[in-house]
């Protein structure tokens, strides 16, 4: 099979309205006759769930939360980003669609890209007049702010909230849908299985988590939108119920796996304290504008941090880099704090973290105007820490964060089953090998409001002519058999360790070996690393309670097992790619000074993984550059 | 629709007409502080002027009716409200979030309307409806009034009665105040500091009024 | 840390449920709340128990799905926090601590700590957006919003919908989630249009799911994570009566 990822042919500014005119179209009255099934409710889901209902399509929407409310869009603080230059700064949507492009390190399509920025501006004016508060200045008119590491301010906020806000107004227009009977929500259902017919996605089985009842739903296409998979690393700044089982199964009915080695490990989370620990809370990546980062010159240092005197810190990313500094990229300043920790110099009381520190900025501000910036990540900090960051240094680690890595999607965002479409944070399509802050938020809502809702139609036109299937179909009697006996083999096991055990035992692995920075022989030792976990875990894990309740045992242990999968596959792909790009940093490939090298001659693709019998087959879609030439990123 | 809602504006604006009689009430009272032949004359001539005025009369029967409404929503509400909460918590630290009195308005207002009671029985049922020990005229022939009221208040257990039960009137009074004006829609941030003041200040005066006033007529 | 657990299990809708008792011997002041509970789950499982059930999911007090009643108080001793931002070091060595779902009879348990939410999801369906369809937006910065204004429709809507303030008030009064979410589309310009359809609609639902009325003892402000105001459920009732009034 080739990887067609049907961009549009024409200028690039010309791609996407050429594709909405040679795109087919269906007529009001047969929308209501085709179902579409959207699997999750962030900020891609329910934006896509909710416009694909107002323009008359059946919609059945899913998500594992008790409300469509609780996404982990929510989690966003920082913004989202859009072209609207409100700041007369000299932005525009191709310099944002060449910093997205060049943030990514020349690893996505151009015209993706270019459509990501191009519908930056609607989308502000959508959420505008759905109610979201953004920041106001006194005359009314909207605020902007930097975001890393792009010298123009495109950035939209409302506080620091941003995500809860966008998702919020998401879920309204969603739950607008639902009260006028054009949406039906599934709360608490969690997507086990997909069901492909003749080729075609054609829909899916679900657990409903509180009664343990396996459930049958077919559709006309089916619409994934289930975000990040990060938890692999199990700690991760992401929730605690995020998971990828829905893309990994897809994947295994056929569904390309794109790029699975490309996640992003952000700089500034919090450190992990404990071996008991649940989750890396992220801190907004704006203290870095102000906040200095620095170790110990001494290893282990035993002094407090205010006890240590200027000449015995090593402020080594103004050392390292001394025009972006403390700014420095994501990938480039999380790689950085863990060569310091991993040679010694961590600070904490696991020496795992590195200091963050406001005193210079406090001394050169004043009080008041740290309080004013960053108030609420203060308190917040505070909140969890019990440590008052206005007083002492913050101390901040790396963390497992972004999936740019996903389902393998077309330029029309259908993945290469066809009817079966991936959306947000869940494919992969725009960020490349490295997400630029306050895109996702972007990302997600473009593709749910805006792309999806004016390609979708294209498929289902065709699919107009051909009768949905029903549940009672083999195709469905068979997937969910298949998915009752795989719950019914874990829960058979009965072994002697607990989900959790195994959950922190593939961390430790992904974490050391295919996290921030990844090498061939740590990577192959990390896959028979895996598979051994595998096995393992498939005959010793133990899960109490029964199939047929509300069992969060099992629902952890069902997304381990496809956890574990995927971290074999994410090793593989890591392994394959020998090149250091974006946030996938192989350190056989790095300059004398620690850069990454990059090889266009040999890497310009993006590996897109067939699951074939239990073994990942190796497609590579070409990235052809027609309107920009790559370069090489340079924060020095 | 807004059933609920509406129970609750009944509840305030009779609750607020009756904040309002307690400081006329509470006034008239201040006269039984006179010495004795002055206040005498003077609680005797307002006690027969307002018997005697049809506005008055009028504004009494609004009284009655407050009183009535105030008790019967009053129920209604906590029996509804008691309705949403069927299982209560094990261990509830409330004190922790929120005043004792807010919590408890309802047993407040059962031991106030226990005083109504005994104090209608006291006062009103016998000058108006001319229950129980006939109401003797003074020397200005209006209905001796004082002496109902000095009588009562030299037996020892009546003041305590009347004094102890200032406290809950007080209370009740300290949150109702403010409340009520939120329930009609009074939203105004910095007004609603005023008027949490404002209502201490009341409840205090009032109920520090009325808890006085039988003791010091005990001792005249 | 030495724990002693009194938790609240309930196998189901239907069943009684009992208050449990569980000792935890090796909890450090570090872990969270939440965590203290896995890793108590964890003992169970090895003991072959049924792990006790409880909602949580971002565990950086944004999501609203964690909430508990925490030791007589919605998601703890702190105020203003959610559970998941609970640290054991707000509690002592050899501490007992009483767990409990939130209680509420329009949040019925489903089982151990989690209760159904869903009234909210419904108070939502009842008017809290605004009516008009992707594509339909004019120009962002055609309509300024004065800076006070967005500010204050801000503080309305940071509200994540945990029910700490439904869990907390003796009457089970959903008036602050519902007022925040109506203040907050209310003053914005854009909300305008449906501005008493909305007040009167969501207003009645709340009615409907059996939540009962405020009674303002201001407990639900003390305890909302996102320390939304008890103001305004004045102005909610404010809003109420002009719409029954003008609408």
């Amino acid at each position: 099979m080739t990887l067609d990822s049907k961009i549009p042919e024409g200028k690039l500014e010309d791609k996407w309205s050429n594709y909405q005119l040679n795109s087919q179209l269906i007529n009001p009255a047969n929308k209501k006759k085709l179902n579409i099934i959207v699997v999750g409710s962030g900020l891609a889901g329910a934006g896509a769930a909710s416009t694909l209902a107002e323009l008359g399509y059946d919609v059945q929407c899913f998500c594992y939360q008790d409300s469509a409310r609780r996404a982990h869009s929510v989690a966003a603080q920082g913004g989202i980003n859009a072209a609207k230059n409100y700041q007369h700064d000299g932005d525009s949507v191709y310099r944002m669609f060449y910093d997205t492009l060049k943030g990514g390190d020349f690893r996505s399509r151009e015209a993706n890209t270019y459509r990501l920025a191009q519908l930056s501006a609607p989308l502000i004016d959508h959420f505008v007049q759905q109610g979201v508060p953004f920041a106001r200045e006194y005359g009314g008119t909207l605020v902007n702010r930097s975001f890393g590491g792009v010298q123009v301010q495109r950035t939209f906020y409302a506080r620091g909230q941003t995500g809860q806000q966008l998702l919020l107004a998401a879920y309204s227009q969603l739950y607008k849908m639902v009260r006028a009977k054009k949406v039906k929500m599934y709360p608490r259902h969690e997507m086990l299985d997909l069901v492909v017919i003749e080729g075609k996605a054609k829909g899916i089985i679900t657990r409903d988590l509180v009664t343990g009842e396996l459930k049958r739903f077919a559709a006309d296409a089916v619409v994934l939108a289930t975000g990040g998979y990060s938890r692999v690393f199990r700690l991760s700044t992401l929730a605690v119920g995020c998971n990828g089982s829905a893309i990994w199964k897809a994947h295994k009915k056929g569904a390309f796996f794109a790029a699975p080695s490309f996640t992003q490990i952000h700089p500034t989370a919090l450190p992990q304290t404990s071996e008991a620990q649940s989750k890396l809370t992220l801190m907004s990546e704006s203290l870095r504008n102000d906040g200095r980062i620095w170790v110990p010159k001494q290893k282990g240092d035993p002094r407090k941090a205010n006890d240590i005197p200027e000449e015995d810190r090593d402020y080594y990313l103004e050392r390292r880099y001394p025009s972006f500094g403390n700014l420095a990229p994501r990938d480039i300043a999380s790689r950085a704090a863990k060569e310091r920790i991993d040679a010694g110099y961590g600070c904490g009381k696991l020496n795992n973290a590195v200091y963050l520190d406001f005193k210079t900025a406090i001394d050169k501000l004043g009080l008041e105007t740290i309080k004013d910036r960053y108030g609420n990540l203060f308190s917040m900090y505070q909140k969890i820490t019990g440590i008052d960051a206005y007083k002492e240094p913050m101390q901040i680690s790396p963390a497992a964060h972004f999936s740019m890595g996903g389902l393998w999607v077309d330029y029309e965002l259908m993945t290469s089953i066809p009817g079966l479409y991936a959306i947000g944070e869940c494919n992969f399509s725009d960020h490349g090998a490295n997400r630029l802050g306050a895109n996702s938020l972007l990302q997600a809502s473009i593709d749910g409001y805006f792309i999806l809702p004016n390609t979708i139609n294209n498929y289902l036109a065709s699919e107009m002519k051909v009768d949905r299937p029903d549940t009672s179909h083999p195709e469905f009697e068979k997937s969910e058999l298949e998915t009752s006996q795989h719950i019914d083999k874990l829960l058979a096991i009965n072994g002697s360790k607990t989900v959790g055990h195994f959950h922190r035992v593939l961390g430790k692995v992904m974490w050391q070996e295919c996290a921030m920075s990844r090498n061939r022989s740590g990577l192959e030792k990390a896959i028979v690393q895996i598979k051994a976990i595998r096995d393992q875990f498939w005959s010793d894990v133990k899960i109490t309670g029964g199939k047929d309740e509300l069992n969060t045992e099992l629902e952890k242990a069902l997304r381990l097992a496809d956890f574990i999968e995927l971290g074999i596959l994410m090793c593989m792909d890591a392994l394959e790619r020998e090149e250091s790009c974006g946030a996938h940093f192989r350190e056989e490939f790095q300059t004398e000074d620690g850069e990454a090298v990059r090889k266009d001659q040999n890497f310009s693709y993006v590996s897109a993984w067939e699951f074939e019998k239990g073994n990942f087959k190796l497609h590579k879609e070409e990235l052809f550059f027609e309107f920009v030439k790559p370069s090489i990123r340079s924060y020095k | 629709m807004h059933l609920k809602f509406i129970r609750k504006l009944i509840l305030a604006l009779s609750g607020l007409f009756l904040c309002l009689f307690l400081i006329v009430h509470l006034s008239a009272n201040c006269l039984l502080i006179f010495p004795e032949a002055t206040a005498r004359v003077l609680y005797n001539t307002y006690s027969t002027t307002l018997r005697e005025s049809t506005f008055i009369k009028v504004i009494s029967y609004f009284l009655y009716a407050s009183i009535i409404l105030h008790v019967w929503y009053a129920l209604l509400t906590t029996i509804s409200n008691r309705k949403s909460k069927p299982q209560k918590y094990v261990v509830n630290r409330t004190n922790e979030n929120s005043t004792w009195s807010s919590q408890n308005m309802g047993l407040i207002g059962i031991l106030i309307l226990l005083f109504i009671v005994v104090h209608l029985a006291n006062f009103w049922a016998r000058i108006k409806l001319g229950l129980g020990e006939e109401v003797l005229l003074d020397k200005h022939g209006n209905k001796d009034v004082y002496e109902v009221t000095y009588s009562l208040f030299q037996n020892f257990y009546f003041v305590i009665f009347y004094s102890l039960l200032a406290f809950p009137l007080g209370l009740h009074l300290h949150h109702g105040l403010k409340s009520a004006f939120k329930t009609l829609g009074f939203y105004h941030k910095k007004g609603l500091e005023l008027l949490a003041k404002v209502s201490l200040i009341y409840a205090l005066i009032i109920s520090v009024g009325f808890g006085l006033i039988p003791i010091i007529v005990y001792f005249k | 840390m030495k724990i002693k657990f009194k938790i609240w299990r309930q196998e189901g809708p239907e069943d009684k449920g009992a208050i449990k008792e569980y000792t935890v011997n090796d909890l450090t002041e570090e872990m969270s709340f939440l965590e203290a509970l896995d890793h108590l789950n964890e003992q169970l499982v090895l003991k072959n128990e049924e792990v006790i059930a409880f909602e949580h999911d971002c565990r950086e007090g944004i999501c609203g799905q964690c909430g508990v009643f925490i030791n007589g108080r919605a998601h703890g001793p702190i105020n203003n926090i959610t559970t998941c931002q609970l640290h054991m070091r707000s509690f002592n060595d050899g501490d007992t601590i009483f767990v409990e779902p939130w209680r509420a009879k329009s949040f019925p348990v489903i089982k151990d700590l989690i209760v159904d939410r869903s009234a909210f999801d419904r108070i939502i369906e009842h008017g809290a957006f605004i009516s008009t369809n992707t594509g339909s937006a004019p120009e962002a910065n055609a309509l300024p919003i004065p800076k006070a204004v967005a500010e204050s429709a801000m503080d309305a809507a940071s509200c994540i919908g945990c029910g700490a303030c439904v869990a907390t008030c003796k009457n089970s009064s959903a008036a602050l989630f519902t007022s925040a979410k109506i203040n907050h589309l209310n003053n914005l310009p854009q909300g305008k249009a449906e501005e008493h359809k909305r007040v009167e609609e969501m207003t009645a639902q709340m009615d409907i799911e059996g939540f009962g009325s405020c009674t303002f003892t201001g407990a639900c402000e003390v305890e909302c994570p996102e320390n939304i105001s008890i103001v305004n459920i004045a102005e909610m009732h404010a809003r109420l009566m002009k719409a029954k009034i003008l609408g």
